[in-house]
């Protein structure tokens, strides 16, 4: 977490913010120069999102502030207060996987699993707004999330099958 | 190819893990948390050679929040390596650091910028020595030597003599001789490396890590910390993949292992992606020489293979890169004239080591390429060149491996006629181009040290199944595949069975994932525990069923006598009486497997059967270079793979479509850059790129396997034999598409332009 080296000294007094996670809102006191995916993942212990770069470039972090699939690793906490934050946690509701949660288990599109997360949300901002993306709309969406294992194949065709889910 | 009937056996199985992935809820290191845990962080040497006269950690050990420092200094016990032969890291650099980047020095701290700020804070007074950097300099009489102790910068040399090459190249009637060569690359798994370590007061030391190898690691930390093995338990969460480079003991394992006995408080270190390229391992860089002669019918008769790599500053997994570069010629075709000198050289660069293929790859790029070549020259189809050298199966080759199965030329004869290769090749489309390439990979490797799988499967009085096994899912996807094997024999299903894997307290000996052995040898091992459970099982229903216990089918959570389905027991009403009140017995069946019939290469002559048994794969890339801009575009890959009995057809597709975009990577993308003192100019995401969905490929996998007597139900390998075959399949379709040949890795737009206008 380099990312978050500036100002490391400057700012040691905590502030207290209001942040909506995942339907819930919480009071918390953070360093200012915090990133949100550092707030999430140390104040929250919400670990689904991942920091596999700390530089904005392997979408690993991602996570939904308004609806918007968001690096984490480069968001400040700060900047985020009181915006509906959603995160891959949020998305199993009740006992209940998220359709694409359960068209990624089924389909394959799962090996290592770092990326998951991730993938996931991206996936979820682009079936929000788009009914039926081509093939392509969906590589488009989700290029920012890199992986390693899979060679997306399974995952393009994960998102197609949840898009034919009920929810 | 499937002949038998099976449950769960080669069915696309959806894995077991998914969902804990899918919802987040699935730990790795880095996302582990213990009470009073401290955040540690390592210090790299900025030269790339020198002695260390001094480390002043006075100041930084007065910082507000640091708890301790650790340095080179504190390691009691001797120098670690995969090698007994080859010992020659300590992790942390002791008198001396031999690249940009050799952690010198680490700190734990209450918190990260904490951490950070104490290890500019710790002063290291360096004397500066002449450094080298290119292999094939660093091999020269009176090059500055890395290593004292050997004399010499030459860290592994291997070769091979067999028949008689001089015969065999004058009996030729067309020869060649070629140079190609090989770029540095990253493993590029998405997870940068994590351990958290703990020394408890009974004196014992956890270390959850994300590693290939629990007891590799647990073998070489008790070396260098100098505490017995047994004070010591490796346990690997959930690996967000490995591909090699998670194989062995890593810097960071041992400073927070170090950190966490002197502040007797647990420590976490997460490696930046910074780190992770520069400080763990990189694929070997590869100059590789080959020379070929072939019989007017396009039988080879002769070859001579020269390979130096440079391996950087430590030796890894170098002697063993150094074996597999030759290796790799000896398996797809019959060759009975060969010999071999493979080198790698230490030099001041970051440390080369295992990577997917394993020192595979550079070689038989250099080969399928030049067999295009030959093909050309003499005016032959490459596919038909290729079918008049595959091996075969009851094959044994000039150094000794012996082939049980082997359907190259089924797979080579497929993948032609599946990709429309004759309809295709020879630029019937402008500027489209379609490459063939073969490979063939071990199953496991014999290795020098443990080499044995294990696992335990015990019953519960509910019918519940547990396996313990030693093999360590990364990723990859063995626990699922596991899992198929015991519940096929025990008539369950997949998701009947719990997975314990890679803890080596709980878990029983396994050398780890590497060497693509997971599924032969780990799955050889649970066939006979979930055998010996199976037995113990029938005995007690066969008192019920009045049929003798060797009659008895598992089949569909139920046990019957053969014949007789309507009269059956459940599966969990026979475990109950078994371990509940009917008998109170323990159902536990145990296995451990290694083939009987490997041997480890000869140390004079390099002979023996190193494996098992042997993958075998055809493939055929497709295609499109832009004339204007020179930039090419994979467009298809069509795939024949013989990996025997495929256990999930899912998985195997998930290694297949992976590999393939390794490979892509490999071919086109991905290139470790060197600054002139040896540093990497592009540890990032940035500026190492790495295939994205948008450079996604249509993988068409075709098994043409048939069950190998050796593998669990017949099955071989496929997480690392595919991607050798890719890139110079790749390289042989832009020959097809646009005349220019390159030799050179990766292919790079100006090389396209330059071959273009010359033609």
């Amino acid at each position: 977490m380099r990312a978050s080296r500036l100002g490391q000294r400057l700012f040691m007094s905590g502030r207290r913010i209001w942040l909506h996670v995942n339907d819930e809102e919480y009071e918390v006191e953070i360093e200012p120069h915090k990133t949100l995916l550092e707030v999430l993942r140390e104040e929250f212990d919400l670990t689904g999102a991942k920091e596999g770069c700390g530089l904005g470039s392997c979408g690993a972090c991602t996570v939904l502030v308004e609806g918007e699939p968001i690096l984490s690793c480069l968001t400040l906490a700060v900047d985020v207060q009181n915006k509906p934050i959603v995160t891959i946690e949020g998305l199993f509701k009740e006992g209940h996987p998220h359709p694409l949660q359960r068209s990624f288990v089924e389909e394959g599109a799962i090996q290592c699993g770092y990326c998951t997360p991730g993938m996931i949300l991206s996936a979820k901002a682009l079936l929000d707004e788009r009914e039926n993306p081509s093939p392509n709309e969906i590589q488009e969406a989700l290029s920012g999330n890199l992986c390693r294992c899979t060679g997306y194949n399974k995952i393009v065709k994960a998102v197609q099958s949840a898009m034919r889910r009920p929810s | 190819m499937t002949q038998l009937e099976y449950l769960n056996i080669g069915k696309p199985q959806p894995r077991i893990d998914g969902m804990a992935k899918a919802t987040g809820e699935a730990k790795y290191a880095g996302d582990l948390k213990l009470p009073r845990m401290r955040i540690g962080t390592l210090l790299g040497c900025p030269h790339p050679h020198a002695r260390i006269l001094n480390i002043d950690v006075s100041k930084a050990l007065t910082l507000p929040g640091v708890k301790a420092v650790a340095t080179g200094m504190d390691i009691r016990g001797q120098k670690y390596g995969p090698f007994r032969s080859r010992r020659d890291e300590t992790g942390l650099a002791l008198h001396k650091a031999r690249y940009i980047g050799d952690p010198v020095a680490a700190v734990a701290a209450t918190d990260e910028d904490a951490a950070l700020e104490a290890v500019e804070q710790i002063w290291v007074e360096y004397e500066e020595l002449p450094a080298v950097f290119d292999a094939e300099e660093a091999m020269r009489e009176g090059a500055p030597l890395i290593h004292e102790e050997y004399r010499t910068n030459i860290c592994a040399h291997r070769g091979f003599n067999f028949g008689d090459i001089e015969e065999g190249f004058k009996a030729s009637f067309h020869v060649r001789e070629d140079r190609f060569s090989s770029q540095g690359l990253s493993h590029g798994a998405l997870e940068p490396r994590a351990a958290l370590a703990r020394f408890d007061a009974s004196g014992k030391l956890t270390l959850w890590t994300g590693t290939q190898s629990p007891y590799n690691v647990r073998q070489d930390l008790s070396l260098v910390l100098g505490l017995s093995a047994s004070r010591i338990r490796i346990v690997k969460p959930f690996v967000g993949g490995g591909f090699g480079g998670k194989g062995g003991l890593s810097a960071h394992e041992i400073a927070a292992s170090l950190l966490a006995v002197k502040t007797r408080q647990p420590v976490r270190i997460h490696l930046t992606r910074e780190e992770e390229i520069s400080i763990t391992r990189l694929r070997h860089p590869m100059s590789i020489y080959v020379k070929t002669g072939v019989k007017k019918d396009g039988t080879i008769a002769a070859q001579y293979v020269k390979c130096i790599a440079n391996g950087g500053a430590y030796a890894s997994t170098s002697l063993m890169v150094a074996y597999n570069s030759g290796l790799t010629f000896l398996i797809p075709y019959r060759i009975s004239n060969f010999s071999y000198d493979g080198y790698v050289i230490y030099t001041n660069r970051p440390v080369s080591g295992p990577m997917r293929g394993h020192g595979a790859n550079q070689p038989r790029f250099a080969v399928e390429c030049q067999l295009d070549m030959i093909a050309a020259d003499m005016g032959l189809d490459p596919s038909e060149l290729r079918l008049r050298n595959a091996t075969q199966k009851g094959d044994t080759s000039v150094n000794g491996l012996v082939f049980n199965s082997c359907e190259l030329s089924r797979a080579i004869q497929t993948a032609t006629r599946v990709s429309g290769w004759n309809q295709k090749r020879g630029r019937k489309e402008a500027n489209r181009g379609i490459g063939m390439a073969c490979g063939g990979f071990v199953c496991g490797a014999r290795a020098g040290s443990h080499t044995a799988s294990s696992s335990f499967i015990q019953v519960d009085e509910a019918g519940g199944v547990v396996l313990s096994s030693g093999s360590s899912d990364i990723g990859q996807g063995s626990d699922t595949t596991l899992a198929q094997i015991a519940a096929e024999e025990l008539g369950l299903s997949p998701s009947d069975v719990s997975v314990i894997s890679g803890d080596t307290e709980t878990t029983p000996i396994d050398p780890g994932t590497f060497s693509s052995r997971v599924t032969f040898y780990a799955g050889n091992a649970t066939l006979q525990a979930a055998l010996e459970v199976k037995k113990l099982l029938a005995e007690i229903a066969a008192m019920y069923l009045e049929a003798p216990a060797e009659d008895l089918e598992f089949k569909d959570h139920k046990v019957f006598a053969r014949g007789v389905p309507e009269k059956a027991i459940p599966f969990s009403k026979l475990a109950q009486m078994a371990v509940g009140f009917g008998h109170g017995r323990s159902i536990i069946g145990k296995g451990q497997w290694a083939p009987q019939n490997t041997q480890f290469p000869d140390k004079n002559t390099q002979y023996g059967n190193v494996s098992g048994a042997y993958s075998f794969s055809a493939q055929v890339a497709e295609v499109e270079v832009d004339t204007q801009t020179g930039e090419v575009k994979l467009i298809k890959v069509t795939i024949a793979d013989d990996c025997g009995q495929v256990i999930n057809l899912l998985g195997a597709e998930g290694q297949a479509e992976g590999s393939v975009s390794m490979g892509q990577g490999h071919a086109l993308l991905e290139n470790i850059l060197f600054g002139d003192r040896g540093q990497i100019m592009n540890p990032s995401f940035l500026e190492y790129k790495i295939p994205t969905a948008l450079d996604m490929v249509d993988v068409s996998f075709h098994e043409v396997g048939s069950p190998d007597p050796c593998g669990p139900f017949g099955a071989k390998e496929i997480g690392e034999g595919l991607i050798i075959s890719t890139v110079p399949a790749i390289i042989n379709a832009i020959y097809d598409a646009v005349g220019v040949r390159i030799k050179e890795l990766p292919v790079r737009r100006e090389k396209i332009l330059e071959g273009l206008s010359k033609s």
